[in-house]
């Protein structure tokens, strides 16, 4: 700081013109952004109707369910910790969910709540621990926890029917065995996801959150209990990945290793990145864009993943928050045209 | 006057270092206690040890007759011990009004269920906080800067926020962990009459700073220390004068010198 502004610093006596340039961003775009959300629902709900592909359709389905683990992922990244170990709780909700209706021969209903909640335990018995860890430290031991998940998954063949998988998973109920009816449950739990994670973010819990991401100590001398926090929300988040993973293994009627793995993980990750970390809108743009691009780029197989990390790597150098930042952006553009 | 924090026999042990060793001090109700010394002297470890974000290698920290050693922060912000910071003293990317808000969890905060279904409970928990952090930004002259965002604002801004956030946990000790660092003469008194201020509120504050200058002017009682070990303690005007104080501070040639 220079001599000169410090000699104009008197508290109380300097408006809120002068030295201070950035203003707080107006709660004014309300409006906008309600109709962008009613918009993309609407365009979500008729998507089925506007053609006859059922590769469109399931590509819609896919959609839907992987913005139920992007956001989920979304409300621990927003705790401060990006977790690489999304995809093997989204691997403990599908096996604990698939075989609870298999073995057990339990309701679908009540099997979905099982692999919620055996993803929910685990994230119980090891939050505590990692969640004291912070940044690079807390991604490598989620990293080495993913990979562990996943070896489980490989290794106990008597359950999980190894490398191989299990085949044959039915449809959650016989109504959903008709495409267009499962992307409707689909986008309805979607829709339910981001719901209650919007209304987590914007809640105190948000606020609480915001303070621990921003600065855990000084979160922590206004009494938020930083870690408690942060353990509920793995907790939940993790639970909802679980409902990912099952309605995921529901809807191909297969569940097997591969599907939880690290780049799995990543991609989830990728997500959040692409999309934007700072709002629950970025997963949600980040899960229509990663899971259609590689469909997209299905022409260029070798090239795919090369492809791929380029088109990552612009956007993170050219835009670190993300494909919103963009909108940002364009709107600060127009202002100052205008002005 | 009671006493309300006492702390007996504080160690804290780094490797071979004793970077505060044998500590003893008490701060009565709605004193301001200042805690001075040297650089390295072991001013912030104190902090962090009393604060509970550093456990202590040995001692007792004793606060409204309840046993509190190496308490973890939030608990003992709810008891109504709270503390600043040296650096990170804000949450920089967001409004002096939010950054109060925020310092005003305990407050606000209704509980997981009741915060998610906004209840008629979480509403008025709301409503008290909003009118707390009103009453505080316009007791400490920030509401023309309510709505700037807190990293923009002059560092002198920036600290008086950091006392802000504290007060806005209703403690009845506060911690300032060097609340004048890096401010020019004109910015250090004013923060010392806002701490002088804040007294009136009925806190009681134990500040910790290496400036003679403003200790001296704000202080009931201080407490040198020096090598982690304490050096003198009573009114600032006799203990300054004490030839060790000088010492540590000055050295012994000059303290010599002054003696003759």
């Amino acid at each position: 700081m220079t001599d000169t502004t410090s000699e104009t610093v008197r508290v109380g006596e300097l408006g809120p013109t002068g030295a201070f340039e950035r203003k707080a961003q107006d709660a004014g775009n309300h409006r906008v952004r309600n109709l962008l959300i009613l918009a993309f629902v609407a365009f979500a709900a008729l998507w089925p109707l506007v053609h006859e592909n059922t590769f469109l359709l399931t590509m819609g389905t896919l959609v839907a369910l992987s913005v139920i683990g992007a956001t989920s992922l979304h409300l621990i990244i927003r705790t401060g910790h990006i977790s690489f170990a999304h995809a093997g709780f989204m691997g403990v909700g599908a096996y604990v969910c698939v075989l609870l209706v298999m073995k057990l021969q339990l309701p679908f209903a009540v099997s979905l709540a099982g692999g919620a909640a055996a993803a929910a335990a685990l994230a119980l018995l090891i939050g505590p621990v990692v969640l004291r860890l912070t940044g690079k430290y807390f991604v490598l031991v989620t990293f080495l926890l993913g990979e562990i998940i996943r070896m489980v998954f490989v290794e106990w063949t008597s359950m999980t029917g190894g490398s191989n998988g299990i085949f044959g998973i039915p449809a959650p109920y016989p109504a959903l065995a008709e495409p267009h009816a499962f992307y409707y449950f689909a986008l309805a739990a979607a829709l339910l996801c981001v719901g209650f994670c919007a209304r987590i973010l914007t809640s105190e819990v948000g606020r609480a959150m915001d303070s621990v991401r921003e600065s855990e100590r000084v979160a922590q001398c206004s009494g938020i209990p930083a870690l408690q926090l942060k353990v509920t929300i793995f907790v939940i988040a993790c639970a909802l990945a679980g409902v990912h993973g099952a309605l995921l293994a529901h809807f191909l009627h297969y569940v097997d290793p591969s599907s939880f793995g690290m780049v799995d993980s990543l991609n989830l990750v990728v997500m959040n990145v692409i999309g934007g970390m700072n709002h629950l809108i970025g997963p949600i743009i980040g899960s229509v864009f990663l899971t259609i691009l590689p469909e997209l780029l299905r022409g260029y197989v070798e090239l795919q993943r090369v492809i791929f990390g380029i088109i990552l790597i612009v956007v993170m150098a050219a835009l670190p928050g993300g494909i919103l930042e963009l909108t940002a952006r364009v709107r600060r553009l127009l202002a100052s045209r205008r002005s | 006057m009671s006493t309300l924090l006492q702390v007996e026999g504080l160690t804290r042990v780094y490797g071979g270092l004793r970077a505060v060793g044998d500590l003893s001090f008490s701060v009565g109700q709605n004193e301001i206690l200042g805690l001075i010394g040297p650089n390295g002297a072991g001013k912030t470890t104190v902090v962090n040890l009393v604060s509970g974000v550093v456990k202590p290698s040995a001692g007792r920290v004793a606060f409204k007759n309840e046993d509190v050693t190496g308490m973890a922060p939030h608990l003992l912000a709810r008891r109504g011990l709270v503390r600043t910071f040296q650096a990170t003293v804000v949450y920089g990317d967001r409004t002096v009004r939010e950054n109060a808000m925020r310092g005003a969890y305990l407050t606000l905060y209704p509980g997981f269920v009741a915060t998610l279904f906004d209840t008629p409970a979480a509403k008025r928990k709301r409503e008290a906080a909003e009118a707390l952090v009103s009453e505080l930004l316009d007791w400490l002259e920030l509401t023309s800067v309510a709505d700037t965002i807190a990293g923009s604002m002059p560092y002198g801004y920036q600290k008086t926020l950091g006392i802000v956030i504290a007060l806005a946990a209703r403690p009845s000790l506060i911690l300032l962990d060097e609340p004048v660092a890096g401010l020019s003469a004109h910015e250090t008194d004013q923060v010392r009459d806002t701490i002088k201020r804040v007294r009136e509120r009925g806190i009681t504050v134990v500040v910790i700073d290496h400036n003679m200058r403003f200790i001296s002017g704000l202080c009931d009682r201080v407490v040198v220390i020096a090598h982690g070990q304490e050096l003198a303690q009573g009114a600032p005007r006799d203990v300054l004068r004490d030839p060790k104080v000088i010492e540590a501070y000055l050295g012994k040639s000059y303290a010599a010198a002054r003696a003759e």
